[in-house]
């Protein structure tokens, strides 16, 4: 029942709630930003992250402190908080917590297939995987021999089964270009998640198929202008597009012809909230318009705090803890580059 | 004093001994060197005079004269090519020297800018993308090709980068970041075309070094020391040729002297000889012959067995 979550909410979920929205107050400020910018070198980042959440993380680092080692330790951060919150959920909120981490597990799921497939060592492989895109088989993925057997494995083993099967075929998976067998598997993922949320009901389901479809939106403009000019025909283009979003179905038709960057600009001018994003792009430029998407994701992101008694609030946390950091990584890089100049460029304040 | 004796000479000792005359040096002061000789029929033996350069120890005939002055021109000829080679390898050298200095600015430059590309890729597409983009790689798609190229007789190796096969990796990024791994990809191409130049230009450098090394050496020797070891066996070759002439001329003329003073002594003989027959023809007239008379007085010298006092 929507409108009535205030009353049996904190039964099951208010504990964690709670958790939550202490975590997302220790996100970096806007201030915190400037700070970082100002830094010369990556041992005053690492001083002035000591005085955040993330002291305990980087404290034990020695220097010469490396910029994968700082993405690291944030990262590994991430992955604690997760845990701490997926052992104290009940259902449903269990399952809306392993859903948020599907798609990282299908990046190492296809990360291992073509690492295998090209012979690779299993341990180097799985220390190249997302730690939140971890489960316990995901190793006995690397012991198949060729497309066939991974099929089979990737059935009877994974999570992810159920997106195989209904998609692709074992004979899809051999000759299918591994980027077009990720993207048909996040468009399974997503059109579930979907379904999930829709089920779950009440204010769960308004804000995450809100969220749920700007995503799908972004990503199928993303596939459309990268696709311009390679070997991805028309109807592989359109096949990858989810079947739920603001642009569905008339802006995929529309889409699915694109052949330049202006003529998708003209398709997404006809809906107002994408309107503004291509705004900030001047005509022909496309290098920004995944700042500008991320932007306009934070800003969405925020807005789901503002209604309590949900199960947005947990798949918000974990975008905005990402980006964060996506900037942290951002800024050392430039620092360390000695690029200082160009950190502006990409850094997404969230408050 | 230093000598070089040619092997297999047999009595040194004799070769010592004639040689001690001719130098006018003491046969204990000569010093014995074996060394193996450079030119390749002749086998010389070097003779170093104190204070000058060497000359090669040969048979001074008018022959030898001819085939040393046929030498001479062919080392001058020589060195001045040499030099040429050497002035224009120079020029080259220079020429390269300057690029490289450019080529490795452009590269720092270029280097920055790509790893900057890498980072922004990173951002957008996930920082899994290094290792997404790693994994998919079967065989290298760009690939280096050495050739060679002969700059003023010099051989210098070449690299230049050619693309071979179809990278699969147009689709990395469907989803996200695409556009930014695509520049990256440009821009490390574009790295690794002002690599592959700078190894280029860094081994010709190093190539050209040493043949400039070699040419200036050859110069330098020919300048040096065969062309006044030349010169000095022609000086020596000449001087003995004069003095063998006036050997010649000497004892020419001591022989005319000689054969002049034979014939003066024979007509001084014959003279005697018919002053004496007329002397005996006139003493015979006379009933006497002084020739015998002389020869009377002259045997009572000797013993005669008749004669018993």
């Amino acid at each position: 029942m929507y409108g009535f979550e205030a009353l049996t909410f904190n039964i099951h979920g208010g504990y964690l709630e709670a958790v939550v929205r202490g975590h997302r107050s220790s996100l970096l400020t806007a201030s915190d930003y400037n700070n970082l910018c100002q830094c010369e070198t990556l041992d005053d980042i690492k001083m002035h992250l000591s005085a955040t959440e993330y002291g305990p993380y980087l404290q034990n680092e020695p220097s010469p402190l490396h910029t994968t080692t700082i993405v690291e330790k944030c990262t590994l951060k991430l992955v604690d908080e997760y845990k701490h919150m997926l052992c104290q959920a009940t259902e449903p909120l269990s399952t809306f917590l392993e859903y948020i981490t599907y798609g990282h597990m299908i990046d190492n799921v296809v990360l291992i297939v073509t690492g295998t497939l090209h012979e690779r060592d299993v341990q180097e492989l799985l220390e190249k995987c997302h730690p939140l895109g971890m489960f316990d088989s995901i190793a006995s993925l690397a012991v198949a021999q060729n497309m066939r057997e991974l099929y089979r494995l990737v059935l009877v083993d994974t999570p992810l089964a159920p997106y195989f099967s209904e998609c692709i075929t074992s004979e899809d998976l051999d000759d299918m270009n591994i980027e077009i067998m990720r993207n048909t598997l996040y468009k399974a993922y997503l059109e579930d998640f979907y379904k999930f949320c829709k089920k779950l009901g009440g204010a769960t389901a308004e804000i995450m198929t809100d969220l749920l479809a700007f995503e799908a939106d972004k990503r199928a403009v993303n596939i459309t202008i990268n696709s311009i000019g390679t070997e991805l025909t028309r109807d592989d283009r359109k096949k990858l597009y989810s079947n739920f979003g603001l642009l569905y179905p008339y802006g995929h038709e529309e889409l699915a012809v694109c052949e330049d960057v202006d003529q998708v600009r003209a398709a997404l001018e006809k809906y107002p909230a994408y309107q503004s994003i291509f705004a900030k792009l001047s005509y022909g430029e496309s290098q920004m318009l995944d700042k500008a998407f991320y932007e306009e994701e934070v800003k969405r992101l925020c807005l789901a705090f503002e209604q309590q008694f949900h199960y947005g609030v947990f798949f918000a946390y974990m975008r905005l803890r990402e980006q964060e950091i996506r900037n942290l990584m951002w800024i050392s890089e430039c620092v360390a580059q000695n690029q200082k100049s160009r950190v502006h460029d990409s850094v997404v304040f969230i408050f | 004093m230093w000598l070089s004796i040619k092997r297999g000479a047999q009595n040194f000792s004799s070769h010592l001994r004639s040689l001690d005359g001719l130098l006018g040096v003491h046969r204990s002061q000569i010093k014995i060197k074996f060394s193996v000789k450079t030119s390749r029929r002749i086998r010389h033996l070097i003779v170093k005079m104190s204070g000058q350069s060497q000359r090669l120890n040969v048979v001074p005939t008018v022959t030898m004269l001819g085939i040393m002055k046929a030498r001479l021109v062919g080392a001058t000829r020589g060195h001045a090519l040499l030099k040429k080679k050497s002035d224009a390898l120079t020029v080259q050298f220079r020429a390269i020297l300057k690029k490289i200095v450019s080529t490795k600015e452009s590269m720092g430059e270029i280097m920055k800018s790509s790893a900057f590309a890498l980072t922004e890729a990173k951002y957008v597409a996930g920082e899994n993308i290094k290792h997404i983009v790693l994994e998919n790689v079967q065989n290298a798609s760009l690939k280096v090709r050495s050739r060679q190229e002969n700059v003023a007789g010099v051989k210098l190796p070449k690299f230049e980068y050619f693309t071979e096969g179809e990278t699969k990796n147009d689709l990395t990024g469907l989803a996200r970041g695409g556009q930014q791994v695509q520049q990256c990809r440009a821009a490390y191409v574009k790295a690794i075309e002002v690599l592959v130049e700078l190894a280029s230009l860094q081994t010709s450098f190093l190539t050209l070094d040493e043949a400039i090394k070699t040419t200036n050496r050859r110069v330098n020797a020919l300048e040096n020391v065969v062309k006044p070891r030349m010169e000095n066996t022609i000086t020596y070759i000449k001087g003995e040729l004069d003095e063998l002439e006036r050997e010649d001329f000497f004892r020419l003329k001591k022989i005319q002297g000689y054969k002049k003073r034979e014939i003066e002594k024979q007509m001084a003989a014959a003279k005697q000889y018919a002053e004496e027959q007329v002397a005996e023809k006139v003493s015979l007239k006379k009933g006497i012959s002084i020739n015998s008379a002389h020869n009377l007085l002259s045997k009572t010298v000797e013993k005669d067995e008749d004669i018993i006092f």
